[in-house]
């Protein structure tokens, strides 16, 4: 950047830079300012250690003491730097140490100094800032300050008792009565991770805590043991003791390490963690006494409560619960760093946090990634190939950076109920690092992808598979969709429903949406080009049934579509509708199949003809959506005053033609069902009740097998969460509004007060906010009346999509042997001894396996939702097995129960 | 965050040339804006690509989703020329598609996404001499994914492509406006919705601003 010779320019050339840069702001040009004294500290301190971070500490600490020392500057540097640069953490506590340390200038004259040292000073300020994460709870700064205030603890700066306490005033959170598990959690993890740090130092202390410490959050983490159960990524419905198969839950894991350290007391704690500060001089405790951390209390949680409630009086307010944190692995200790052993928790730590710190800028957090090596002790990953080798170690672990990093990214994006940013980060993430380092971290991705795949089958969690064809489908559209399919062809001999086997026709659907159906199919090989279970033989398109000339209907279709296609008005189009189902009633043909009067048959000509003007793209179909709206509303809402007919009936039609139409491309079915909800034509209960109903007919070419039994795959969950995120969004949004609005009138009430009721709004630019008049304070704006109307017509909604997904799961599920509709596999497909024997399992067993899937991760997704409801819910939604003691039935329940918290 | 990196959600120096707003007010639009400029997209690429990969960054739990596509199209043969507008329903939607989906491919190829002013009409035309991009009247190299010279390769997306937008129209009401929030609507037995007051409202306050004459994207 030609900007750095600015920094060095005299007066002269700051004039001429100023000229500079209000012609360069002519053209929107950012140009840096010159830095004042404040930022150049900052600048220096974020920097420090891009090179060599031990040379570099010393250095750092000279240039601040050679001053201008401008203390808040100095604090908030390394505030800045420790919180979103936490691979620094230990260089950042060896400066500070450096700061602590007698100033040259007083060893010189030998005078014990009575001010305190610029560290304590420093650090001071550094606690008030600290303070103001503790004040919002902000859990990955005040996580990432302790680890700070450890290993100055360690360094001889902070106090020993001080850093007891304050480990220990996080443990107080774990006692605190119905304290919520991601509170519980978050502390946990403080304190974990500050003991890890300076667990050794404290316990050769006077009077060392650990074992107290140790002992709170065993028995917090004792009291959770089955919400494990829902959100491990391997699924055992026979069991009720979590799988540790392939991933450990987080605060497990640190415990493990904890309890292992205890035992050995501390003594093998500190062979892979950096402390650059060990090899200054020990410190002369008279001279430089320890700053003492001041005593803290974790603020409770606040809950800010709108009082919204629903017209049952529920709470409407969604408040996300943290789950436990099981994180899957894919490859073993010698590979990537063993979870629960103490450098093996702290790295995984530190790159989870490198993830989620750098979300805003995935490249810089690629680069990061792959240099992260750097800030670890030598030995701890294998020397790049081409690097001079190093002398054998007989302490090094020479893990695999590229596998760490990309099981810890896979990690995170598998965790449930979901990832903590949108999955797609976490692909692009991985894309980024694969440019960056193709040779290296491309085996890695290729590695992970055949360990998932084996998985599947297996137990592998049915969200996990379906992220899992996202991620790799995306993947493969930035690496030119090259895949060694072969190797997977001998799975072709698995029956379609396995797993395996719906993971790759999921993923090549993914794929073609992506990209085009012969650019895929030319990907494959054979033997896959010709299964329809793999890829369909033509490209996906739509299906106008009546096209064929020798359909009867299809004059009639014609007559629609030509005016249709001519713009005519929509209430022409409608006229000529009903003139057509006059006429229809009055003949004699039978009705074709599947309809069953003629006003079904009116709405699959009319939404089918309309679908198919708006067949060329997702605008054209907008286009028409919106141009002839009235007659889809028309067609929704039946008219009595033409012999009425059933509502629901109706908007079931408009959703038959829909999917009829779009039967040979699944992600038009989709978007056609979200944007008739979205023009409010049908409800997302409607959407939710006609895919149970069209369960497991869905797949292919639309026509299953009617006898079999109702299962849910990943399409049809898609279709639901469709409408239920429809469902729950509209209600955020009707929220909003009304918050808003209230705001908008108290503000305006307010100002009206202030101004002893003159007319204030005609001042101010937006003229739509007029004041209440003062004398009425307590009337409500026609606006806000409209808003709370619509909140309340909107949750009923939402309870009714939820409560209808209840509904549906359990008649797919756990219906009684008498119910014409009960599944044989239901129940058989939890027990142990079937599932032993899933290698001959049926299609039907292993959708009835997936189905349970779907409705696992139904529960634990929309647990904040459930949980408001949960009476009403569960009353409406498990009527037909209330008093079942069926296992599918139970283990229903259980699942639900789990799910909303009534069971821990 | 800013410290350490620079987040990649900010906007660039892309700029609607022609737009007539000060900059004050645009940035002001910007740090709102629910509509991306998509640009480098292949003239082969359709909406519906489009709409698989940006709905990765929706969030319908929170009333978002992708509310329109406005696809670019060259100004004489109404055929996609190799940008188009993503418009969702929500600011952060925009930007979740900055941050990771700007600068990943899309058909094959690098795409580029800028927080944009948002549509307005005429926009979805190409601005060069030949009826496409200014950038394509320039441009030195063989494109297959942007015209080529002459490009033999997908010959069949091609024909596709050439007849879907046929009836392209311009003037008011030629592009979809996607769907507006849910509101309460007196449908049984009538056919005519009636308009809520907030219907007017932002028409009169969209007419009521002041005249905005930019009827092209494209990028400094």
């Amino acid at each position: 950047m030609s900007n750095d010779r600015y920094h060095r320019g005299a007066g002269g050339h700051r004039r001429r830079h100023n000229r500079d840069r209000e012609e360069h702001d002519y053209h929107d040009r950012r140009r840096e300012i010159y830095d004042s004294p404040e930022q150049v500290i900052k600048n220096t301190i974020i920097k420090m250690g891009e090179v060599d971070p031990t040379q570099e500490v010393p250095r750092v600490a000279k240039q601040i003491r050679d001053g201008p020392i401008i203390v808040p500057a100095i604090s908030e540097g390394i505030r800045l730097g420790v919180t979103q640069q936490p691979y620094k953490i230990p260089y950042y506590a060896a400066l500070l140490r450096l700061l602590h340390d007698p100033a040259p200038s007083q060893i010189e004259s030998s005078t014990s100094s009575s001010a305190p040292s610029l560290g304590k000073q420093v650090l001071e300020d550094f606690w008030k800032g600290f303070q103001g994460y503790l004040d919002k709870l902000a859990w990955r700064d005040i996580r990432l300050c302790i680890h700070f205030f450890a290993h100055l603890m360690v360094a001889q700066v902070i106090s020993i008792e001080s850093m007891s306490a304050l480990l220990q005033s996080f443990t107080t959170v774990l006692d605190e009565f119905g304290v919520s598990y991601g509170r519980g959690k978050n502390a946990a993890l403080c304190a974990i991770e500050g003991l890890l740090i300076a667990g050794a130092v404290i316990k050769k202390s006077s009077s060392p805590n650990t074992g107290e410490i140790i002992k709170a959050i065993q028995s917090f983490n004792e009291s959770i043991t089955s919400s494990k159960l829902l959100v491990q990524p391997m699924v055992s419905l026979h069991s009720d003791s979590p799988v540790l198969e392939n991933a450990d839950e987080l605060i497990d894991n640190g415990l493990t390490v904890l309890k292992a350290l205890e035992e050995s007391d501390f003594l093998d704690a500190w062979s892979n963690v950096p402390q650059p500060y060990l090899d200054y001089p020990d410190l002369d405790p008279t001279v430089s006494s320890p700053f003492e951390l001041p005593s803290i209390l974790v603020p409770p949680e606040v809950i800010e409560l709108d009082g919204l409630a629903t017209d049952a009086g529920e709470d409407a307010q969604v408040k996300k619960e943290d789950w436990p944190e099981h994180f899957f692995y894919l490859f073993d200790n010698t590979v990537t760093p063993e979870p629960a052993s103490m450098s093996g928790f702290l790295i995984r730590s530190n790159v989870r946090d490198i993830i989620d710190i750098f979300e805003v800028n995935r490249k810089e957090c690629a680069r990061l990634l792959l240099e992260y090596p750097k800030w670890c002790v030598p030995g701890t990953f294998k020397p790049r190939s081409g690097a001079p080798p190093t002398e054998e170690d007989p302490n090094a672990k020479n893990w695999q950076l590229e596998s760490a990093v990309i099981e810890t990214i896979l990690g995170t994006l598998f965790l449930f109920p979901e990832p903590p940013h949108k999955a797609v980060y976490y692909i692009a993430l991985i894309t980024e690092l694969c440019k960056l380092s193709p040779s290296t971290v491309g085996p890695a991705v290729g590695k992970s992808i055949r360990k998932l795949y084996i998985l599947l089958g297996n137990g592998l969690d049915v969200e996990i598979s379906r992220r899992f064809a996202e991620w790799f489908a995306v993947h493969m559209s930035n690496f030119g969709f090259q895949w060694v399919w072969k190797e997977w062809v001998p799975d072709l001999a698995l029956v379609e429903d396995h797993p395996k086997r719906t993971f790759v026709h999921r993923t090549i659907v993914f794929e073609v949406r992506l990209s085009y159906h012969d650019r895929i199919l030319k990907t494959l090989p054979d033997p896959m080009q010709i299964d329809l279970n793999v890829i369909d033989n033509q490209a996906p398109g739509p299906e106008f049934e009546y096209e064929d000339p020798t359909n009867p209907y299809h004059d009639v279709a014609q007559s629609i579509l030509s005016l249709l296609r001519g713009r005519s008005r929509v209430d022409e189009v409608i006229s000529h509708i009903d003139t057509l189902r006059i006429s229809l009633e009055s003949t004699s043909i039978p009705l074709p199949h599947p309809h069953t009067s003629v006003d079904a048959l009116i709405r699959s000509l009319a939404v089918q003809c309309l679908l198919s003007i708006g067949s060329r793209s997702f605008s054209h179909l907008l286009n028409a959506v919106e141009r002839y709206l009235p007659l889809l509303r028309g067609l929704a809402n039946p008219n009595p005053a033409h012999g009425g007919g059933d509502e629901t009936e109706a908007k079931r039609n408009i959703l038959d033609a829909a999917a009829f139409f779009w039967r040979r491309n699944q992600q038009m079915v989709g978007i056609v069902f979200d944007k008739l909800m979205q023009y409010q034509i049908v409800d997302p209960t409607d959407v939710v009740a006609w895919t149970f109903g069209h369960a497991g007919m869905l797949d292919g070419m639309g026509d299953g097998d009617p006898g079999r039994p109702s299962c849910i795959g990943a399409f049809e969950w898609d279709l639901i969460k469709g409408a239920l995120d429809k469902a729950n969004g509209r209600v955020m949004v009707a929220r909003r509004k009304v918050a808003a609005l209230r705001k908008e009138q108290d503000d305006s009430i307010a100002r009206a007060k202030a101004s002893g009721g003159a007319d204030v709004a005609s001042m101010e630019a937006d003229a739509d906010v007029k004041p209440i008049k003062q004398d009425d304070p307590a009337a409500e704006s026609p606006q806000l009346k409209i808003a709370l109307k619509a909140f309340t017509s909107l949750t009923r909604e939402q309870k009714c999509a939820l409560s209808r997904t209840i509904e549906s799961f359990v008649s797919c599920l756990a219906l009684s042997p008498s119910d014409p509709r009960h599944n044989p596999y239901g129940q058989s497909v939890t027990t142990e001894q079937a599932w032993q024997k899933r290698l001959t399992w049926s299609n039907d067993e292993w959708k009835t396996w997936e189905t349970w899937g779907w409705y696992r991760h139904f529960c634990r997704m929309y647990a904040p939702y459930l949980r408001n409801y949960a009476t009403t819910l569960s009353t409406v939604g498990f009527a037909r097995i209330q008093d079942s003691v069926d296992p599918a039935a139970e283990l229903m329940k259980k699942t639900w129960d789990i799910a909303t918290g009534q069971e821990v | 965050m800013a410290h350490v990196v620079q987040p990649l959600d900010q906007p660039s120096n892309y700029k609607d040339s022609q737009s007539r707003l000060e900059r004050s007010k645009q940035q002001d639009l910007l740090s709102k804006s629910t509509t991306l400029y998509i640009g480098n997209l292949s003239f082969y690429t359709t909406e519906e690509q489009i709409y698989e990969l940006f709905t990765k960054c929706a969030s319908p739990e929170d009333g978002g989703g992708i509310k329109r596509i406005i696809m670019g199209l060259d100004r004489n043969t109404r055929t996609p020329c190799g940008f188009c507008f993503v418009e969702y329903y929500t600011h952060a939607e925009a930007l979740a598609s900055m941050k990771y989906v700007s600068g990943t491919k899309l058909d094959e190829r690098i795409i580029r996404c800028d927080l944009d002013l948002g549509y307005k009409e005429g926009r979805q035309f190409g601005r060069g001499k030949s009826g496409g991009q200014v950038r394509d009247e320039h441009r030195q190299d063989y494109d297959p994914g942007r015209g080529g010279w002459g490009a033999q390769a997908q010959v069949d997306r091609r024909r596709e492509v050439e007849e879907r937008y046929a009836d392209a129209q311009d003037g008011p009401g030629a592009v979809a406006s996607g769907g507006g929030e849910w509101k309460e609507v007196e449908t049984r037995g009538t056919l005519k919705r009636g308009r809520s007051p907030e219907d007017d409202g932002d028409n009169t306050r969209l007419a009521n601003r002041s005249r905005i004459d930019d009827p092209e994207a494209e990028r400094m």
